[in-house]
């Protein structure tokens, strides 16, 4: 018997999962790159002429962090929860489960497929957007640590519902009915500021608030809230629910009979 | 390779699916190293249970479970053993070669090392025109051959083969089953089930019989005959399990 590559197992289950989301590249990287690249030419370059900036800042410029936002968080999550749910249903996840890695490397091995490719939407809406919009990127780190903690958050959420699904139904049902609408009125086409009460303090109950406020701060510079708060609110949901997925696989809950 | 002591040891192990079934009943099961081993039993006696079981791929209620003197959970243990499931359960976004790279990746195989074995396995199945074939485009000969091929890449010393001839033409058995007894006169231990009871004849070496998640008879095909005063494991099979 071969002596084990101590981090061969991760290394390769990362590896199927980046190919997999290479491989489908239309879908899983074209596409949403495209649509906010339209959101931007449409409500940024075309409507926002007539929407007097925010602030000091232009409409166009003002939708850029929350559009990639928006776009990354979306493939995070909808890549890792298909990849698991069809893993499962068609049984090929016993090949994982049954090799010797431990819980902690197929959560992240199974994890970083959604990691890729939010980075990679991340950083084209960002190229096409940045020479179109004339936006800054007022705080590169900032950016990257936001950016960090949006992928970990909603690829970890994406792994939890794949392993909960129960039909592929499931999945899109987070993503159309709970993602897509907190993300809209998280403030990724307005600040907060311009809401009326109670208006402005219910949203910042909204957990995605705080995830686009960490990326606009990145980006623009400033942010609807204190930045240590919105930071500190995106990270410790980040941990809650690595924390959560860490736990189906440490257990097999839902994952084995 | 060691040819002593035990490769796979199953001690009070139970099984209670959340629906209740009870699918395992306290079974104890010990498989000598370098045997041919067949476990029989009808649909429902908890055969795939107790593969599953010792693969990880269940949450077991209770007892205990080793292979080559390692915890089952170990990833030493884990190392050691190779499955090939029933039902094929192949990646669909990957190819022949691909699947049997990442599948010795997993495996702790470095890169190099999975390509070579996966090119062995390719031409020992005779996969080779296959080889940039996604598993969807398989036939179902080719689907079984790459499943062996798999469970065989990172040279396992327990392999288990949960029905590997079901739905298999002839002519592919009697090829799958050369390449198996090759692989156990290099001393590689093996468990298999199988609902073909003269194939289990012929091969096994021991064999035991379960139903209802217990272990109901267990020895040689020759001494099982013996003591039920019957000429063939079938007659066992049918005075045992299938009462």
């Amino acid at each position: 018997m071969n002596a084990p590559h101590p981090w061969m197992s991760l290394l390769s289950l990362a590896g199927r999962e980046c190919l997999r989301v290479t491989r489908l590249w239309t879908q899983t990287m074209l596409a949403p790159v495209v649509s906010s690249v339209l959101f931007i030419v449409v409500f940024g370059l075309s409507l926002g002429g007539r929407i007097s900036g925010i602030g000091e800042i232009p409409y166009d410029v003002f939708i850029v962090p929350g559009l990639a936002a928006m776009a990354m968080a979306q493939a995070a999550y909808s890549n890792n929860s298909s990849s698991i749910f069809q893993a499962r249903s068609d049984r090929y996840i016993h090949d994982v489960l049954s090799a010797p890695m431990r819980p902690w490397q197929m959560n992240l091995g199974l994890s970083l497929g959604g990691a890729y490719r939010a980075l990679v939407i991340g950083i084209a809406v960002l190229a096409i957007a940045i020479p179109l919009t004339d936006a800054p990127v007022e705080r590169p780190f900032a950016l990257a640590l936001a950016a960090l903690l949006l992928v970990v958050l909603f690829g970890a959420l994406g792994t939890v519902i794949g392993i909960y699904a129960e039909t592929f139904d499931h999945h899109t049902f987070v993503n159309n009915i709970v993602i897509l609408p907190l993300t809209f009125v998280g403030g990724v086409f307005y600040s907060i500021e311009v809401l009326p009460s109670p208006w402005e303090e219910i949203s910042h109950a909204n957990p995605i608030f705080y995830i686009v406020n960490s990326v606009r701060y990145g980006v623009l510079g400033t942010s609807d809230v204190s930045v240590g708060l919105s930071f500190g609110v995106t990270a410790a949901i980040a941990l809650a629910v690595v924390a959560w997925s860490q736990y189906l696989f440490a257990t097999g809950r839902r994952l084995k009979a | 390779m060691e040819l002593h002591g035990t490769a796979l040891s199953i001690r009070r192990l139970e099984k209670r699916y959340d629906d209740g079934t009870r699918a395992l009943e306290s079974l104890d099961l010990e498989v000598p190293a370098g045997t041919f081993f067949g476990l029989l039993g009808p649909n429902g006696a908890g055969k795939t249970t107790l593969i599953s079981a010792v693969c990880n791929l269940i949450r077991v209620t209770g007892g205990e479970i080793s292979v080559f003197g390692h915890d089952v959970a170990s990833l030493q243990a884990r190392r050691m053993i190779g499955v090939a499931e029933q039902d094929p359960n192949l990646d669909r976004f990957l190819t022949v070669r691909e699947a049997l790279v990442y599948h010795g990746g997993y495996f702790g195989l470095g890169r190099r090392r999975a390509l070579e074995r996966a090119e062995e396995m390719i031409d020992v199945f005779d996969l080779g025109a296959k080889a940039d074939v996604r598993a969807p485009k398989l036939s179902g000969g080719q689907r079984r051959r790459l499943l062996l091929a798999r469970a065989l890449l990172h040279e396992p010393r327990l392999v288990i083969l949960d029905e590997p001839t079901a739905g298999v033409d002839i002519e592919l058995r009697r090829e799958l089953w050369r390449y198996i007894r090759r692989l156990h006169e290099e001393g590689t231990t093996i468990l298999l089930t199988t609902h073909y009871l003269e194939e289990a004849e012929t091969l096994c070496e021991d064999v035991a019989l379960i139903a209802r998640g217990e272990i109901v008879a267990r020895s040689a095909p020759e001494e099982l005959k013996r003591r039920f005063g019957v000429d063939s494991l079938e007659a066992v099979y049918m005075e045992t399990v299938a009462r």
